[in-house]
């Protein structure tokens, strides 16, 4: 009951945030300016207007989890209101979960209002809905739950700064883990190989989770594949939060 | 004998070392006891560390030796703190939420039902004053009306121990009076209070215990007015009589100071009080006044700082 109060403050904290509010005005108008770019495409409008829908959603989902997810906790202890929930008869791991789990809310929502305004989009132009993008969109939310659950672990350790620049890396590094794959394979005698090698092992694979260019291709999405894939999400969720749990739970709230 | 409700025992906290700053011990060796149903003052300059003594009291803070119990129980259990209620220094409360929905989401961290919250949410607002702006956002309240707020949540699981830190320092003297008010109003109710402040007079009016920390260590305790009363200073006796009668009384002129017709006349030790009473009397004089001139609890809290 403890993590459902602090997620639902967490969730309205959340929506009274103009930051997040702008965010998410602007990520909509974006999608709808993707009609405007779609006109210029020659014959692939509707390949554009998707493609720039996704990658808008997912880089959107990005900041709105920088921003709020870094901003939320850093802010608890910074500004010490932390003092008022943490003295009271719960446990830290209940805060981490809570704030987290209000989080998810927040995000959901925020992905549910840009996947409704895509698929308007969708509907003026092509004059039906394409409900073979939702795959995509699930996954892109699943790949922003994670981003957040990394953020949080940061925003645990260090300042908002380097937690903004370490997940702004982490979410580089997650698209790029294939290619180091392949360099470690083709050059496995370079000195560094074992760094390369750990990140790679360490970093989530968030290319497992981007189905955007498939869905665009119309690429069929057998659901195990979507299944896979979230699993492979949930995990390190769940392993990222007990981390970020464990951390907090030692911390001096000073 | 009943559970202390406070039991701090041999609590150390070092901060550790920051970078380019060496650890810093804030708390050393302090042993602490305070029983249920007293009013206790914390007191000390600041950077004493009380503060810090609280936020490890309240699992804001993780000792790194020494233990601290709440009605027995260790304080980093969950079951302690259902019957603490804290406020923190300055307090900073969610400014996007109006004051009613911050005491909804604190009761619920309680676990109190429906009815109870509304119960408590009205009760608190009331004892504190606050319930013509209860509905208002949070971050258009004054300092005043925060401490306040922060007050009310405190209360708001109706503790058996309230925990307060400077609780008095953003008041304006009609909020320190109504404040003194509601902590007598709620010792009349049996409840322990702890809390730690540097304005003297306020702890002297309401604690019936004091503790004075030093540079981390508790350095006198006891109750304020075995210590006030511990340390009468010295008894001046004010008297009518005539000069040449009052050179017989043997005092050397320099230790008599004469006001008009009024002689004053300071002694340091009970003899020797009974004896210039009879004396006086006895050369038929009049007794006007006998005051022990004690020490107040800032001469007292002066001598253990080294002042």
């Amino acid at each position: 009951m403890s993590v459902l109060t602090i997620a639902m403050n967490t969730f309205r904290e959340s929506i009274r945030n103009r930051v997040m509010i702008n965010i998410l005005l602007f990520a909509v108008g974006l999608i709808l300016l993707s009609i405007v770019l779609g006109e210029w495409s020659l014959g692939e409008q509707i390949k554009v207007i998707k493609d720039f829908g996704l990658s808008a959603m997912s880089i959107f989902g990005l900041l709105i989890a920088i921003f709020i997810g870094i901003r939320l906790m850093v802010q608890e202890l910074e500004q010490r209101t932390i003092y008022l929930i943490a003295s009271k008869p719960i446990r830290r791991w209940e805060i981490v979960l809570g704030k987290y789990s209000g989080l998810a809310l927040t995000l959901i929502v925020n992905v549910i209002l840009m996947a409704v305004t895509l698929l308007v989009v969708n509907l003026i132009i092509e004059g039906r809905i394409d409900l073979g993008l939702l795959p995509a969109v699930f996954l892109i939310y699943i790949e922003i739950l994670l981003i957040v659950a990394f953020a949080l672990f940061f925003s645990s350790l260090m300042s908002p700064q380097l937690s903004a620049l370490a997940t702004l890396i982490l979410y580089m590094l997650g698209h790029l883990t294939n290619f180091l794959y392949e360099y470690i394979r083709v050059f496995p005698d370079k000195g560094f190989h074992w760094l390369l090698k750990g990140i790679y092992y360490i970093v989530p694979n968030l290319e497992k989770l981007n189905l955007k260019m498939a869905v665009v291709d119309h690429v069929p999405q057998p659901p195990h594949v979507v299944a896979w894939a979230t699993a492979y999400g949930l995990c390190y969720i769940v392993i990222v939060l007990i981390l970020t749990a464990a951390v907090f739970n030692k911390k001096d709230l000073k | 004998m009943a559970v202390p409700a406070v039991k701090i025992d041999h609590l150390t906290k070092i901060y550790s070392a920051d970078l380019g700053k060496k650890p810093m011990c804030a708390v050393d060796d302090l042993n602490l006891e305070v029983e249920q149903g007293e009013v206790f003052a914390f007191l000390g300059p600041n950077g004493a560390g009380k503060t810090t003594t609280i936020k490890t009291m309240m699992r804001l803070l993780f000792p790194t030796r020494g233990f601290v119990e709440i009605f027995g129980i260790p304080n980093l259990s969950v079951k302690a703190m259902r019957s603490v209620g804290f406020l923190p220094e300055q307090p900073q409360i969610y400014g996007y939420l109006t004051g009613r929905e911050f005491l909804d989401f604190t009761a619920r961290l309680f676990r109190l039902d429906r009815s109870t919250r509304k119960k408590r949410i009205d009760d608190c607002l009331e004892q504190v004053g606050l319930i013509k702006r209860a509905d208002g956002l949070i971050r258009g309240y004054s300092r005043g009306m925060m401490q306040r707020l922060g007050l009310a949540q405190a209360l708001i699981n109706d503790p058996e121990l309230l925990v307060l830190d400077e609780p008095m320092s953003n008041l304006d003297p009609v909020g320190r009076k109504e404040f003194r008010d509601l902590i007598l109003e709620l010792k009349d109710k049996g409840k322990t209070l702890f809390f730690s402040s540097h304005i003297l007079s306020d702890a002297e009016m309401i604690a019936d215990r004091v503790g004075i920390v030093n540079q981390g260590r508790l350095v006198n305790t006891g109750k304020l007015r075995d210590l006030i009363e511990a340390q009468i200073r010295s008894i001046e006796i004010t008297f009518i009589m005539t000069p040449d009668k009052t050179a017989k009384l043997g005092f050397e002129q320099a230790n008599i100071v004469q006001q008009d017709e009024h002689m004053l006349v300071r002694l340091e030790n009970d003899a020797d009080v009974q004896r210039t009473i009879g004396d006086i009397m006895r050369l038929d004089g009049r007794i006007v006044s006998v005051v022990p001139q004690k020490r107040t609890l800032e001469d007292i809290f002066m001598t253990e700082l080294g002042g």
